[in-house]
């Protein structure tokens, strides 16, 4: 009896077991989803066919196979039901519309979500899927930084479409954090920084101090971080730098320049504003700031060391961005006059510049400080061996939350990006003994940085994914003319191919398909402004005319498009009514919106009064057959001319000369406006 | 009383299983579901940012990319055409966040002035063409963009 009272018991029991598992599955919220889904779907549905579709749809975990990523799969859409379904724009989550973005909707079969997104594609809870469970694999990348997920393919410092990771690349480069962290494909990467040995005829030991104290209270735009250094630290670090043995010729230069006589400050000032240095420096917060602050500059530098370095900047730091400007000896000590005049911190105290007597044994103290804190990463590479700094960087997209040391930092979520945050922010606050040093960026900037780093992904991307945006070959010739594009520092605002910094609207790479010989020689000579609204612009060189020259013959050899004819007239010769009918289009599509021509018009583009000196034929009819071809963001519309309009056009911008030479067609343009 | 330990027993084993389902985690607990998703909006990152504007759609953010770069220069930044160009332009280019203008005007007609040009729908021929250069996507985004004007419009104007 009993037994068989047991036998009984037992049984419900083990049905009720076997229950459990299908009831967890029949109460799994995917699926009220769904069926809210249908309801959803044929409430929006425009025919009774469609709602009926919707209806029909069965309850099941959906699934996309990844073939191409390991043989993954995603099944976020068993929830996120209309991520490709363009009824669900606008509906609530989780089953709205994915985004147009330029893998979606196309591309949903290739990529799934989870590439982009993170998470773990195979859950089928929210928690595990989002990866907020404790026990989830890593977690989805948060919206604020999901162009982290372009960069896991795309690899380039700029990508179009992802302005955020582009910046944060670009921050990254910029800060020098390639210095001490390794990352893949920056083994290149070389600091700015300059080498410190002219350090002790440039500046005094109180300046030095105050500078290391923290560098962005003296200049803004310094590159050179925090580093949260004690007094005694910085008093030995100073000794150790004013021990330095000055390079013996560097040293009689500047001995010598600061004897030479002073110069006229009046002078100094028209010569400063008018070689455009705010086009890289900084004159009381105006400027681009991708060069030191000047407003102080009196106060950083000694006379001396001011004039020989703005003689030859090169001669101080191999690697600096400056070019040679070529002032005669008055000018030059014109300017530093000026500079010596204006430019200084008056608070500052008298004995700012007067060197440091060093004492042999902080100074041997400050020898290991500047081990210990990795200063040779940026100021003598080349003494540091191979091995990086810091740790390597590569990976750390994917780090996983508990892998992370947290140390005091007790009060931060338990997650990658709040301890990236963290770690920009206040790198020193995890632990005592950190050598970190701290950048100051902005709630923005940081944002863009830690981008960035969480595109660092450790997960493979297939290969045939990974892109790199083709290298435009850059042709760097040597000897004389190499050297002049050296000495010019022509690569610090101009493109040739992909080298150099994007600062200048002209890429040099076709140059000489664009403008006229004669028109480049004087420009070089003497730079005036094409484009008034830009802040960034050509500054004087003061170049000779050997040297203007040279370039410009070597600019009109090298820098060519095959793609730009030579004659655009060659099939169909000019005629007389070719520049009137010009004229006509350059009113009737409103050019003048844009371009000044003689007194009147916008302020957007460059100036064509002077169009035909300074552009030629072909490359005008090449632009105004689509301007974008040239660079994708160029603003001036394509009008999609027809290969007649645009001759007729390119006829009339010919006949526009300065006035000095006038062209009857160009004069008559001004007449009529 | 004998059969009673063994049932216990059984009772025991058969219930451990079902009581070994997973609990969410008590540090999951301490995340709210919804915190997964704005979980940037908590991190120190944003938390010191200023008052944020509202988070524009991911479509009218690309069109505000675009009239950024393209149009700004004469329509102003507001679209008020107020552009530092728009005093170089006779006539000046319209107040686009009048909500009066936006009311008259439908999508189509908005996209067709950008997509052909002043010139092209009877207007002012300094408002170029731009139909060869944007996409007729951008010129959408565009166009959603230019709708989120009149509730970007400072109070005061």
């Amino acid at each position: 009896m009993p037994l068989r009272r047991i036998f009984a018991v037992s049984s419900v029991l083990f049905l009720l077991v076997l229950a459990i598992s299908p009831a967890k599955n029949a109460l799994r919220s995917y699926r009220s989803l769904q069926r809210q889904y249908r309801k959803l779907g044929s409430s929006r549905a425009h025919s009774l066919k469609a709602a009926q579709a919707y209806t029909a749809r069965p309850v099941a975990i959906q699934q996309i196979w990844l073939r191409d990523f390991d043989n993954r799969v995603d099944r976020c859409t068993t929830c996120h039901l209309g991520v490709a379904d363009p009824l669900m724009a606008g509906a609530p989550r989780p089953f709205d519309l994915h985004p147009g973005t330029p893998h979606t909707p196309g591309a949903f079969d290739r990529f799934g979500c989870t590439p982009c997104h993170g998470g773990q594609g195979l859950a089928t809870t929210q928690g595990d899927a989002h990866g907020t469970s404790a026990d989830a694999g890593p977690p989805m990348t948060p919206p604020v930084f999901i162009e982290a997920g372009c960069g896991r393919c795309h690899l380039s410092e700029s990508v179009a479409g992802a302005p955020v990771l582009s910046r944060g690349r670009a921050l990254i480069g910029r800060a020098g954090c390639y210095a001490c962290h390794a990352v893949r494909g920056q083994d290149t990467f070389r600091s700015e920084a300059p080498p410190l040995a002219t350090l002790p005829v440039k500046t005094g030991g109180e300046w030095v101090k105050r500078w290391l104290k923290d560098p962005k209270s003296i200049d803004p735009n310094a590159t050179m971080p925090n580093f949260h250094l004690t007094d005694q630290a910085i008093d030995e670090l100073s000794h150790f730098l004013f021990a330095a043995e000055v390079p013996k010729e560097l040293a009689s230069r500047i001995e010598a320049a600061a004897a030479e006589p002073p110069g006229t400050p009046a002078n100094g000032k028209k010569l400063v504003s008018e070689s455009r240095c705010i086009t890289c420096h900084t004159i009381e917060g105006k400027g681009r700031g991708a060069a030191p602050e000047l407003s102080k500059i009196a106060s950083t530098a000694s006379r001396g060391w001011l004039l020989a370095f703005l003689r030859e900047p090169q001669a101080f730091n191999p690697r600096t961005p400056m070019p040679r400007y070529h002032f005669s000896e008055t000018e030059s000590r014109d300017v530093v006059a000026y500079l010596e005049d204006e430019f200084r911190d008056f608070d500052a105290p008298k004995e700012i510049l007067e060197p440091l007597r060093v004492n042999q044994t902080l100074a041997e103290n400050g020898r290991k400080l500047f081990r210990l804190y990795g200063c040779f990463s940026c100021h003598d590479p080349a003494g540091s061996g191979s091995e990086k700094f810091g740790p390597e960087l590569d990976g750390i997209g994917d780090k996983r939350a508990q892998s992370l040391d947290f140390g005091r930092r007790t009060d931060l979520t338990r997650t990658l990006p709040a301890w990236l945050a963290a770690k920009l922010d206040s790198p020193r606050s995890f632990a005592d003994g950190l050598k970190m040093p701290s950048y100051g960026f902005s709630a923005d900037d940081s944002r863009a940085v830690i981008t960035a780093l969480l595109a660092l992904g450790a997960q493979s991307v297939p290969e045939r994914y990974r892109y790199a945006p083709p290298q435009k070959p850059a042709l760097l010739p040597g000897g004389p003319v190499g050297s002049l594009i050296q000495s010019y520092r022509c690569l610090s605002c101009h493109q040739i191919g992909d080298r150099g910094a994007d600062v200048s609207t002209a890429p040099l790479t076709f140059e000489g398909s664009k403008v006229k010989r004669d028109w480049l020689v004087d420009y070089l000579m003497l730079s005036y402004t094409l484009r008034p609204i830009l802040e960034e612009r050509m500054p004087v060189l003061k170049m000779p005319r050997e040297d203007a020259t040279q370039l410009a013959d070597a600019l009109q050899n090298f820098y060519l498009d095959p793609s730009i004819p030579e004659d655009p007239f060659a099939a169909r010769p000019v005629s007389d009514a070719d520049p009137v009918e010009g004229q006509r289009l350059y009113v009737g599509l409103g050019c003048r919106g844009c371009h000044i021509l003689g007194t009147s018009g916008g302020y957007y583009g460059p100036p064509l009064t002077e169009a035909g000196k300074r552009l030629k034929p072909g490359w005008t009819y090449a632009w105004l057959k689509g301007p974008q071809r040239w660079r994708a963001d160029v603003r001036c519309p394509d009008y999609g001319l027809s290969d007649t309009d645009a001759l007729r056009l390119t006829a009339y911008l010919e006949t526009l000369r300065p006035a000095a030479s006038p062209a009857k067609p160009g004069s008559a343009a001004r007449g009529a406006r | 009383m004998r059969f009673r330990m063994p049932t216990l027993a059984l009772l025991v084993f058969l219930l451990v299983p079902g009581a070994c389902a997973r609990k969410p985690a008590p540090a999951a607990a301490k995340m709210p579901a919804a915190a997964t998703m704005p979980a940037a909006t908590t991190t120190p990152v944003a938390a010191t940012t200023p008052v944020a504007p509202p988070p524009l759609r991911y479509e009218v953010r690309l069109g505000k990319v675009t009239f950024t770069h393209y149009c700004q220069t004469c329509h102003g930044e507001s679209g008020a055409g107020d552009g530092f160009n728009a005093f170089n332009l006779d006539p000046h280019p319209r107040d686009l966040s009048d909500p009066e203008f936006q009311k008259k005007k439908s999508d189509a007609e908005l996209a067709d002035a950008i997509q052909r040009g002043g010139a092209g729908v009877g207007l002012s021929a300094l408002m170029p063409p731009w139909g060869h250069t944007l996409s007729a996507g951008q010129i959408d985004e565009l166009v959603l963009y230019l709708r989120t004007l009149p509730t970007l419009r400072k109070p005061a104007s």
